[in-house]
């Protein structure tokens, strides 16, 4: 082994060098996160409710919905996305359609993290004792203020973690977004790889940011959300 | 006091049948709680003490039949020509708000304070400003023994304490009937004696109520009617101390004597 390029693993001088370059490829993974994230919960949430519907007719529907995009790898959804839904689209308009790579990445990512999240949310609210429920029915709550006061806060703290481990996943996941060209880290690292001819030091570099980055960040949530989580519950 | 006739009865039940499935639960109940009535339900379990309570306020709805809150029929409503509707959501949530209940398994909202739990309903659902509603909150609160614990979680109370915060929550939307469903069921003994205290208390200050439960000696002193129920329909009703002691039906006298003996 190469002990030059062993040292070279952990110069990070040139990562540093681009870090200007660097950091608005990070700002774009932030960028499709929160995006995705968004649309991740949103429409997990609006299965999970149709996965639970008194209409048994809409059920199926939300457990299509989630199977579909639970079972599907983010990367073939990115790139079905960004690659075949255009065609399609195109065939139905009659016009002539393309996704910016940000449009692609965030439908691909939010619908593959919804179908994950239709789940944890299913299994969140189905946790709250019915009685619970049967206690705002009684004091005449309607179905929607039962929801917002009753059931979501507290399935909101039981689902916490893992609604954490899920967004931490996906954040992971944004690192795929590079492969249908949207200018992210990874993207950016490997231009500047192309000009510096140095790949080491860059992906060992992109490899600390996202680990300290992710580890920072869902120790913090931790930390700020833990008493609220379980305060109500100690004796 | 007018004789009963004439008065309105704040809940009317009327020839009320109750299926789940093939299972008929209710066979047909005829029952009316006039103001100031303090009617306590008694009967073997699966006689359909709970059921009716439920049906009352809807929380079941009924297969056939009716129930009339101070007149009005609950969940159900008639169009010029007489039909049958059932009643939209909003309305039955409407005319829920003015029945209380109080449950079992209490159901007290873990993540909410004591405070919280009682004043939720009046500030959501009545529009109540939520300083005049904490007035009323600790009224009430005052009224079960419980001021002391206003800004505790449930979990930090007992359960005598807990269904004490659930009656509390109840009353603090001024219902025109309380329905108690097993109030005291699901407490150990000695937590049994301060629920029951207050709910004596309600009855003398002339609350109305429907109270199912199985403690016999508490019925017997605090109801001034009681309605013996089996296998779906109502086998005796009357004065306490007719139904206990001198009941006409064999099946009541034969569950009271295994009762007290």
């Amino acid at each position: 082994m190469d002990f030059e390029n062993l040292k070279e693993v952990a110069d990070l001088s040139l990562f540093w060098e681009y870090r200007y370059f660097l950091l608005r490829g990070l700002a774009y993974n932030f960028y499709v996160f929160f995006l995705s994230a968004t649309l991740a919960i949103s429409m997990g949430f609006l299965a999970a409710l149709m996965r639970m519907s008194q209409w048994s007719f809409v059920r199926p529907f939300g457990t299509l919905y989630a199977e579909l995009f639970r079972n599907c790898p983010e990367y073939v959804l990115l790139v079905w996305v960004h690659y075949v839904m255009p065609l399609l689209l195109a065939y139905l308009l009659q016009a002539k359609v393309n996704f910016h790579p940000v449009v692609s990445a965030v439908l691909g990512l939010g619908l593959a993290y919804s179908g994950y999240l239709t789940e944890t949310f299913r299994t969140g609210i189905q946790a709250i004792p019915r009685g619970h429920l049967e206690a705002g029915r009684a004091l005449g709550m309607s179905g929607g203020l039962i929801m917002r006061r009753i059931i979501i806060p507290q399935a909101i703290r039981q689902m916490l973690p893992e609604i954490m481990n899920q967004m931490v996943s996906l954040f992971k996941a944004t690192t795929l977004i590079s492969l249908i060209s949207v200018p992210d880290l990874m993207y950016q690292v490997s231009i500047v790889t192309q000009q510096e001819m140095r790949p080491l030091p860059l992906y060992s570099g992109a490899a600390v940011v996202y680990f300290l980055l992710i580890l920072a960040i869902s120790n913090l949530v931790d930390l700020f959300s833990e008493k609220w989580r379980t305060q109500y519950l100690t004796r | 006091m007018p004789p009963a006739e004439q008065q309105q009865a704040v809940v009317e039940v009327i020839n009320l049948h109750k299926y789940f499935g093939d299972l008929e639960v209710l066979k047909g109940i005829d029952l009316k709680v006039f103001q100031g009535d303090v009617v306590t339900v008694l009967g073997s379990s699966g006689s359909g003490k709970s059921t009716l309570l439920r049906c009352i306020n809807f929380l079941e709805s009924p297969t056939s039949g009716e129930v009339r809150i101070a007149g009005r029929p609950m969940g159900v409503r008639y169009d010029k020509t007489g039909k049958k509707h059932f009643e939209s959501n909003r309305n039955i949530t409407k005319m829920r708000s003015e029945i209380g209940m109080v449950f079992q398994q209490f159901n007290i909202w873990p993540h909410m304070t004591v405070l919280e739990n009682v004043i939720e309903a009046p500030v959501h659902v009545k529009k109540m400003p939520k300083q005049e509603a904490r007035e009323l909150g600790k009224a009430y609160l005052k009224k079960v023994d419980l001021l002391d614990k206003m800004d505790e979680y449930p979990a930090r109370l007992s359960g005598g304490q807990q269904q004490r915060v659930a009656i509390a929550r109840a009353l603090a939307m001024q219902p025109k009937v309380m329905l108690f469903d097993e109030p005291t069921s699901a407490l150990d003994p000695e937590l049994i004696g301060e629920v029951l205290e207050v709910i004596k208390a309600l009855a003398m200050e002339g609350t109305t109520m429907m109270v199912v439960t199985h403690e016999v000696g508490f019925a017997r002193e605090v109801s001034n009617r009681m309605v013996f129920l089996h296998d779906g329909l109502v086998e005796d009703d009357g004065p306490p101390s007719q139904v206990i002691d001198n009941s006409k039906s064999e099946r009541c006298r034969q569950f009271f004597s295994k009762m007290l003996h």
